[in-house]
């Protein structure tokens, strides 16, 4: 940490006595939303996840454990946990490898020509998700355009989705906008004068890229690979849509649990494993970056 | 998820207290969609007219486990007075105490309802019987289908759409691949049925059509599929002759709707009246016209050219599913499906 210019901080004089108080004042609406919004129904997937499932759909109201080792001892679930994981990593690194160039060139620009790019690397958030993979699923059809642009050079037609191609494709773009904006906001220490003091002192390109832009902008990457990884993982109707029924992936599977199935409890408690596994994410997230520091 | 029961809960009681003053309002919770827009016509509309002093407010949802989460959420102070779903679903809502029971108390109609329309167990009765059909494209497979073997035909590789279990779709052809390939009770063993669908996956190109199957198959980007009759019947004729439907020789399964007095529903007696007029024989046989789902009301008379669209005059080759046992062996027959059926297909 050592470009970022530091300023000294100012000793503001503040009342010793309420400031306690104000503080908690000023933290209390937000605290009371999110046990309300979050920790109260989060508590009530744990508590669900402890109930029985009855065939049929009906649920008991007792205190098991049954879900939770049934996730653990069948093989079909330990999968799903690993091939969500696994899928929502290649998504996170291709969105990263596709986004990095698009945001480092942005940040470069500069006047109205930024404010327009910017406009267009956000504006597809415009539209939702599922309008968006109904576009793809039109262009990776075996009749899609993608599909016989390939078949024309003379290769096998290949299959572009209802499998896991289809959802990584899917799932990359729409997050794409997520990454470059996340990225954007972490190239702030980024400072071009930097850049110019390693060629003047002799650096190429590629050196500079790899000992300087790089290691500054890697709290931007982090933060924007969290987000991505983050969201992969919970997205469901973009796999659902492109998936054909073959890629089974924990937020797939919660919905089908919740409700074709109507297990509600061990929805529940698959839930509950993807809060866990943000919970995870988090902590490596928080990692890189005391390291980085 | 329980977000989501807040959220249909409070627009449950928005829409409630938004409708006009009527002496009475009954609120229907039954399929969206094709099913609304068919329902409220053959069924809704004229009720209303029978009924000045009831109104009935049609409460669409996409399926039958939303209806039941909605129920649950329900469960102390009910919005909800009728409910119209799948019987297994329908089990498990009474196992919860739900509903009340429809017997010849509530409608005297229901002493003239097929028996396979009381299932045992379940508090409402039978209002519609569906069956799975073979559906096609009628460009790509030019001469019509008679039986299911078609679906595993190699020409037809990567065109074919399957919904797959968990969805009852997938379990109904379950049962009769398990028929076809000589296995018996379906309700001990469905091995040799899962080792014929085995061999049907690499012909499979999605196992979740989406938004239904019947769109991918009537607009070409798949040729052949599976999917309910009724909706079926209606999407050959707006499909411009594209889809085509047909009840295979070796006969198929039925899917049963049941109708469901909610337990301490605001207006029960409206809903009475609702229930016995949609139990009715005219009643049953004006939605069989307009949708072509069988009738459960053996008094009911249809047309000629209504009844050749629907499996009543199949009768003798139909597979008797019986919905609640199944229930009990779905979650193994999904486990099969996952290890020895999908996994063949990639």
């Amino acid at each position: 940490m050592s470009v970022a210019v530091s300023e000294p901080i100012a000793a503001i004089p503040r009342p010793a006595l309420g400031r306690l108080g104000a503080a908690t004042l000023l933290l209390l609406p937000i605290a009371l939303v999110n046990v309300v919004g979050f920790i109260l129904p989060v508590l009530n997937l744990l508590r669900m996840s402890f109930n029985e499932a009855l065939s049929g759909g009906g649920i008991r109201e007792t205190f098991t454990l049954a879900n939770w080792f049934g996730l653990a001892g069948d093989a079909f679930y330990l999968e799903l946990i690993i091939n969500s994981v696994v899928v929502s990593l290649t998504i996170t690194v291709l969105t990263l490898i596709l986004s990095y160039p698009i945001a480092l060139y942005l940040h470069r620009s500069s006047g109205r020509w930024r404010t327009f790019l910017t406009v267009l690397v956000i504006s597809p958030l415009l539209t939702s998700a599922v309008v968006r993979t109904y576009g793809w699923i039109a262009l990776l059809a075996d009749q899609g355009p993608i599909v016989q642009a390939i078949t024309s050079f003379g290769f096998a037609p290949p299959r572009l989705m209802f499998n896991t191609t289809g959802v990584v494709i899917g799932l990359v773009e729409i997050l794409m906008p997520y990454m470059i904006l996340s990225l954007l906001a972490g190239f702030g220490r980024l400072d071009p004068r930097v850049e110019e003091a390693a060629m003047t002192l002799g650096a190429r390109p590629v050196r500079v890229f790899w000992r300087v832009v790089l290691p500054l902008t890697l709290p931007g990457i982090a933060l924007g690979c969290l987000l991505c990884f983050v969201l992969a993982v919970s997205s469901f109707i973009t796999p659902k849509l492109l998936g054909g029924g073959r890629v089974f992936l924990l937020a797939t599977e919660i919905y089908d649990q919740a409700i074709v199935t109507l297990n509600w409890p061990l929805s529940a408690t698959l839930s509950i494993l993807v809060l866990v596994i943000f919970g995870a994410a988090l902590a490596v997230y928080a990692r890189i970056l005391r390291a980085i520091d | 998820m329980t977000k989501m029961r807040t959220l249909l809960g409070v627009s449950a009681i928005a829409f409630t207290v938004s409708s006009p003053a009527w002496a009475e309002t009954v609120t229907l919770a039954a399929y969206s969609g094709i099913f609304q827009d068919h329902y409220v016509k053959a069924v809704v509309e004229p009720f209303m007219k029978a009924h000045p002093d009831i109104k009935v407010e049609f409460y669409g949802m996409p399926n039958s486990a939303q209806m039941l989460g909605t129920l649950r959420a329900q469960k102390s102070a009910p919005q909800i007075d009728v409910v119209i779903m799948d019987v297994s679903v329908a089990k498990a809502g009474t196992d919860e105490g739900l509903f009340d029971k429809v017997d010849e108390s509530v409608s005297p109609n229901v002493a003239d309802l097929y028996p396979a329309a009381k299932a045992q167990g379940v508090n409402g009765v039978a209002v519609t019987f569906d069956n799975l059909v073979l559906l096609y494209n009628k460009d790509q497979v030019k001469t019509a289908p008679t039986s299911w073997n078609v679906l595993w035909d190699k020409q037809y590789a990567g065109k074919v759409a399957i919904p797959a279990v968990p969805d009852i779709q997938g379990t109904t052809l379950t049962i009769i691949a398990n028929k076809m390939a000589g296995g018996d009770d379906y309700k001990k063993s469905v091995d040799a049925g899962i080792g014929k669908l085995g061999e049907l996956a690499p012909n499979v190109q999605t196992w979740d059509p989406k938004p239904d199957v019947y769109a991918p198959i009537a607009n070409g980007q798949a040729a052949l599929g599976i999917g309910w009759n009724a909706r079926a019947q209606v999407y050959a004729d707006s499909s411009g002759g594209k889809l085509g439907v047909v009840l295979p020789q070796e006969g198929s399964g039925f899917q049963i709707n049941t109708i469901n007095l909610v337990k301490s529903a605001p207006n029960s007696k409206a809903a009475k009246t609702f229930i016995d007029y949609a139990l009715k024989p005219e009643t049953q046989a004006a939605f069989t016209e307009e949708m072509f789902y069988a009738p459960t009301n053996s008094k009911a008379k249809i047309s000629q050219a209504a009844l050749a669209r629907t499996a009543a005059g199949s009768m003798d080759k139909m597979i008797d599913i019986d919905w609640i046992a199944v229930a009990s062996v779905r979650d193994k027959i999904t486990e099969q499906w996952r290890r020895r059926v999908i996994p063949l297909s990639r």
